[in-house]
């Protein structure tokens, strides 16, 4: 009777404990008012097919187009939001809130919290970890005029997106294992 | 103007090719299509052969020409329509033969092809230069000068056989002429203008 | 002079004959030529078996090249969507490694303040 009971309560736990499960995919919101006042919006939602897609269309023999292959290699997705105002608090930090708490949700580690008073700019980047490899990127920076967020679903090779530098003009953080919240530099 | 001697004055009828003949062939009249074919083949087969610098070429497209009048004969009105008819096929024919073609391989043009019989005081060398000079004119310029000299089109009928504005066709003549004259060794010759434009 | 030139002009155009052996073959073949006639209304009339042959081998390319233009613009709607792709999958790198690039001058700018004038982190 009691191992009856415990079937059936293990059979209607187990949806939740699927749920639980780390999903490193974000649910971003479409920002359609904050868009209406933006002059500039980017809007990207790359899933898996799309990515397979655009990596064909990459030249392994560019610099940079190399760069960008070897980054896609076992990524699932890559979604971006960001928003550019012609004057100072267009948006407010309650608009960006509903992204900000999901990533206080298990799974998610704050690699870097920035705060500038000097630019007034916050940038937050979240790494998602599991089995000891990088499973979704999360980065949130907040501007006076601009807002961005960046999700990276996939197993993101943070070597590879340290030697980006130079592509992109990526600094070289030196980026440990995702434990230590105070990130030292390397000049 | 046509020219004395054994020439043909090409803007009637050959001899011995009469409308009634023609009304025979448009019927299905064997004898009277042979006959047709008898009396226009060397008009058209001149065009094509100067047209196309090829024996070859030339022998294939005159029997297209006459296999694809065959199919419409009974669209020709009269001998003056059969005429236009024969001459703006084989030229546009031609024309876009030359032009599908990078290079067309000139085989020599027969000696005996080339000289004429020079009976009316015509120089043969001169004559055998012109036909090559000619072969060296852009396929459209080529066609303008031999349905005026080998036809003897006046320019607007050269316009609609060709499907081409009259200030082309002049355009074409006065320059091909130039060309002619540049190219040809006489230094007695004077330049002057071509009155027949 | 011109008059000379386009005389010799005509000279030299006057109409040659084919080869005897070619006029004989060409009158053969073109009054052999009898199903391709066409009937009083001139339409170009064929056989019925000519008839179905063309028929089918319209068809058929027909529903090739409708086949092969499909294919075409497939292929090309696909290569205008990876290109598209591409495009976003640098914009988005590029945006991730500027964002990257704010945080590190953030961090150098903290890291060369005094102690006191940090900010907590």
């Amino acid at each position: 009777m009691r191992n009856h009971i415990l079937r059936i309560f293990f059979a209607l736990m187990a949806p939740t404990l699927v749920w639980a499960a780390p999903n490193p995919r974000l649910a971003l919101p479409e920002f359609s008012a904050l868009a209406q006042k933006a002059t500039e919006s980017v809007t990207i939602t790359l899933d898996a097919a799309l990515l397979t897609m655009a990596g064909r269309f990459l030249n392994g023999n560019d610099p940079q187009d190399a760069a960008t292959k070897e980054i896609l290699k076992g990524l699932q997705g890559i979604y971006v939001r960001s928003y550019t105002f012609d004057k100072d608090a267009a948006y407010q930090q309650s608009d960006i809130d509903a992204v900000r708490n999901q990533l206080s949700a298990p799974g998610w580690n704050r690699l870097v919290e920035t705060r500038s008073r000097k630019s007034q700019a916050n940038v937050d980047i979240y790494i998602m970890v599991a089995n000891n490899q990088a499973t979704g990127l999360a980065l949130i920076a907040s501007e006076p005029r601009q807002f961005t967020i960046v999700n990276i679903v996939g197993a993101i090779d943070l070597d590879k997106l340290h030697k980006l530098e130079g592509q992109f003009g990526v600094p070289k953080l030196d980026i440990d294992a995702p434990k230590a919240p105070t990130p030292s530099i390397k000049k | 103007m046509p020219f004395a001697g054994n020439s043909l004055t090409l803007n009637e009828a050959p001899p011995g090719f009469s409308d009634e003949q023609l009304a025979k062939a448009r019927a299905g009249d064997t004898a009277a299509l042979a006959s047709l074919i008898q009396a226009h083949q060397r008009s058209v087969y001149s065009l094509a052969l100067r047209l196309l610098g090829s024996r070859e070429l030339a022998e294939d497209l005159t029997q297209e020409v006459f296999m694809q009048l065959n199919g419409n004969l009974k669209s020709i009105a009269s001998n003056t329509h059969l005429l236009f008819w024969l001459r703006k096929v084989t030229s546009n024919r031609a024309i876009d033969q030359l032009r599908r073609r990078s290079r067309i391989e000139m085989t020599p043009l027969d000696n005996e092809i080339l000289f004429t019989s020079g009976a009316d005081g015509s120089d043969p060398l001169l004559q055998r230069h012109l036909q090559q000079l000619l072969l060296e004119l852009s396929p459209p310029a080529r066609a303008v000068l031999l349905l005026r000299y080998q036809e003897d089109l006046d320019p607007v009928d050269i316009a609609q056989t060709l499907e081409m504005p009259i200030n082309t066709v002049k355009s074409h003549l006065k320059r091909s002429l130039e060309i002619l004259r540049q190219r040809t060794p006489d230094p007695e010759r004077s330049r002057c203008e071509d009155k027949s434009i | 002079m011109s008059e000379d030139l386009e005389s010799q002009l005509r000279a030299a155009l006057t109409p040659v004959a084919p080869r005897a052996e070619f006029t004989q073959r060409l009158i053969a073949r073109v009054t052999a030529d009898k199903g391709t006639e066409p009937n009083a209304r001139g339409i170009r009339r064929r056989s019925p078996r000519a008839t179905a042959w063309w028929l089918s081998a319209s068809m058929a390319a027909s529903l090739l090249i409708a086949v092969g233009v499909q294919h075409y613009r497939q292929e090309r709607r696909e290569a205008e969507r990876g290109l598209e792709a591409r495009r976003e999958v640098i914009e988005a790198l590029r945006m991730t490694s500027q964002k990257l690039n704010l945080a590190y001058e953030v961090i150098k700018d903290q890291s060369s303040l005094p102690a006191e004038d940090k900010p907590g982190v």
